[in-house]
């Protein structure tokens, strides 16, 4: 049984009055709610990237003592959709010597794989869009789409600087998901669910409940999947396959109006998606640091703006650390993959394991203070 | 009213349908709008404006294979970790804690052996295990004469 | 109802690209085919209820195995490999001598009567029932796999030791 928006907005009242007219489980029912709530979050994903473009490009003035974009309405606020506007209305060009099938495909499976994360994604306790059982470890698994997209735009477009930053992309993706991966499965260990709601739902209460505090393996699991995922959203310092300097725009160098728009807008939900979910296994999620009754609805969009409060800080970080840190060589990279985050997240593992044994699932806080 | 597992994999297939929509969207928006004039200049690859030469499809080094084949090698790893690590709690619950932890680290253990072989024998270095051979193919002179001088100091 | 509309995507998903996989004469076009049934397999299991196997479906095949195979074709380059028209039934004389034609017939009758025994059996399997509330599969593997199936999950990780090790030593560079 999974824990749905549906299953949540069927305990109030107003919900009879919809059984009424639909019918009992009315399947209509079921996927008008579920079509309003995905429209819903496309929309505010797709504002929160735009948005993104808007903030890397404020907050790298800021870093650089500059003013940023302040002309199209107030702080010029309004920019990412006068460039919205202004991609549409470039011309269209796709070299001649491109592979025209994939080069279409390749920006879908970048928005396919991003936006089929939204579909987990646990803003709040009701809101949720669904909850599946196995949520932690699907989300992981579809998000590969966008390395597969990066690599076939990158293949697709028959230009060796294109080619060149497709195939760093893919590879770097694929190797940082390990230490994601097996950060991800500290977390599942210690809290005995794949689902983000119970995932949630055990770190309720104060600050000292958060996973990130729980014991110090956990913490060690935190930052390594913190550097994973800007590694795997080609992030700053890990923009090797975009980076500007040597591979002219790598990857989607021959992209050009809405096609390089999806490109970008995919990477920046994307940078987003991480975020909240690294909020969410490790920063307490959408919990509110006192106990409160979840029944009453008003309470959801308290979660919701808890959450996205936390996520959008860590979205702060990734920017800043783009414009603090430069960005690595292609062989550090690797080694930084493979002979340093890997052995670190296997480390956590075995050290989280060894610590729910040892201490009987007792976290740190509650070894010091008692219950 | 309640949603059954199956019907919670709706908002999937909505989200997947949503990306499909907003791509085509976006496409036929950029057709109306987006002017279309195209030139032969225009429509070649981009080589920092010089002329394109050759196709960029050509053999890519093979690190890049043995990176997937580690990666694939360790996903399946995780795939068979993530439902031990689920029932790791419940088990430390039951008593059988000392039990499981030893089957977990047995597991990791083995693979972790496997890691350090790779590690020692250089096939996690990105640059130095493919210059290996190239240095072996050469006559190695400056190789050889230092350990010469080894050799006789 | 929607397990019914679920299957029916998947199913068309699956069987549509593999039928491309085939047709396609653009190898990276095929690995691109492949991708869609793959994914259209992990929506079956899905609608059999398996949520894990569905996920790891995804998890290593779409993840790795399609990107290891699009890395493979990377290796000779990828334009080479349109290939051109290919008349099967010309080719099939110099695919093999006797003993491979052989080992195929076998092979082509067990899965014959396989699926002879599979089909004999489709009308006793429409009256189970199936409304889509399926249970987690999750808990019951993990117990499944420290319990029942113990030492299977420990030679697993001998397996995976003995690929990981394998990829090594094939991708190394030959001493000369």
């Amino acid at each position: 049984m999974n824990q749905t928006v549906v299953s949540f907005l069927a305990q109030y009242e107003f919900f009879d009055f919809l059984t009424k007219i639909f019918g009992e489980n009315s399947l209509l029912l079921t996927t008008l709610i579920f079509l309003i709530f995905s429209v819903a979050f496309v929309a505010v994903a797709a504002t929160i990237g735009g948005l993104g473009t808007y903030a890397e490009r404020k907050i790298s003035a800021d870093i650089q003592m500059r003013m940023g974009p302040n002309r199209v309405g107030p702080y010029g606020l309004l920019q990412f959709l006068a460039d919205g506007v202004k991609m549409m209305m470039k011309e269209d060009i796709m070299p001649r010597t491109a592979d025209k099938f994939l080069f279409y495909l390749a920006p879908l499976l970048c928005l396919l794989g991003v936006f089929a994360t939204l579909a987990v994604l646990p803003v709040s306790s009701g809101f949720t869009l669904t909850d599946l059982n196995v949520g932690v470890f699907y989300l992981i698994a579809i998000s590969s789409l966008v390395g597969l997209g990066v690599f076939l735009g990158g293949y697709a477009s028959n230009s060796k600087w294109s080619m060149l930053g497709g195939m760093r992309g893919a590879s770097q993706i694929i190797s940082y998901e390990i230490p994601v991966t097996l950060s991800v499965l500290a977390i599942t260990l210690l809290s005995g669910s794949m689902s983000f709601g119970k995932i949630t739902d055990l770190q309720a209460g104060f600050i000292t409940n958060w996973f990130v505090f729980h014991n110090p393996f956990a913490f060690l699991a935190f930052i390594v999947y913190f550097v994973g995922a800007m590694a795997e959203t080609n992030r700053a310092p890990f923009d090797l396959p975009e980076a500007e300097s040597e591979l002219v725009s790598g990857y989607h160098t021959e992209y050009t109006g809405m096609r390089f728009g999806f490109f970008a807008l995919a990477e920046y939900i994307e940078v987003f998606v991480v975020s909240a979910v690294a909020a969410a296994l490790f920063l307490g999620g959408y919990n509110l640091p006192f106990h409160i009754s979840i029944d009453f609805l008003p309470i959801q969009f308290v979660q919701l703006s808890i959450l996205v409060g936390k996520a959008l800080m860590l979205y702060y970080v990734v920017i800043w650390a783009r414009w603090t840190f430069p960005r690595l060589r292609v062989d550090h990279l690797m080694s930084v993959c493979w002979k340093y985050l890997t052995p670190i997240a296997i480390f956590n593992l075995v050290g989280c394991a060894v610590w729910m044994v040892a201490f009987n699932g007792q976290s740190l806080a509650q070894l010091i203070f008692g219950h | 009213m309640t949603t059954t597992q199956i019907d919670g994999l709706m908002p999937i297939v909505i989200m997947m349908a949503a990306a499909v929509v907003l791509f085509f969207g976006g496409h036929f928006a950029s057709v109306i709008l987006s002017p279309k004039k195209p030139t032969p200049q225009k429509d070649t690859a981009y080589e920092c404006g010089e002329e394109a030469v050759g196709s960029a499809w050509s053999a890519f080094n093979v690190r890049f294979y043995v990176v997937g084949l580690i990666f694939i090698i360790f996903d399946v790893e995780s795939v068979l970790m993530f439902p031990v690590a689920t029932v790791f709690s419940e088990m430390v619950k039951e008593g059988h804690g000392l039990f499981i932890l030893t089957e977990f680290l047995i597991f990791i253990g083995i693979l972790v052996t496997g890691i350090i072989y790779c590690w020692k024998k250089g096939d996690l270095d990105w640059v130095r295990s493919y210059q290996v051979s190239a240095r072996r193919n050469q006559p190695a002179v400056a190789v050889k004469a230092k350990e010469v001088k080894k050799a006789s100091a | 109802m929607f397990l019914n509309t679920l299957f029916v995507m998947s199913a068309l998903l699956t069987v549509v690209s593999a039928v491309l996989v085939l047709t396609t004469k653009n190898i990276m076009h095929s690995c691109v085919f492949l991708l869609g049934s793959l994914i259209g397999i992990a929506g079956l299991y899905a609608t059999l209820g398996a949520d894990f196997v569905a996920a790891t479906q995804v998890m290593v095949y779409v993840g790795g195995v399609v990107i290891l195979m699009l890395f493979a074709v990377m290796l000779t380059g990828g334009k080479d490999f349109v290939s051109k028209a290919q008349n099967l039934m010309g080719l099939a004389p110099t695919m093999g001598n006797a003993w491979t034609y052989g080992v195929s017939a076998l092979v082509g009758l067990v899965f014959l009567f396989t699926n002879i025994q599979l089909l004999t059996r489709l009308g006793t399997m429409s009256k189970l029932k199936n409304d889509g509330a399926f249970e987690s599969t999750v808990n019951k593997i993990g117990h499944l796999l420290v319990k029942d199936h113990i030492l299977s999950f420990e030679i697993s990780s001998v397996l995976l030791l003995g690929a990981l090790v394998g990829a090594a030593i094939i991708a190394r560079p030959r001493k000369q």
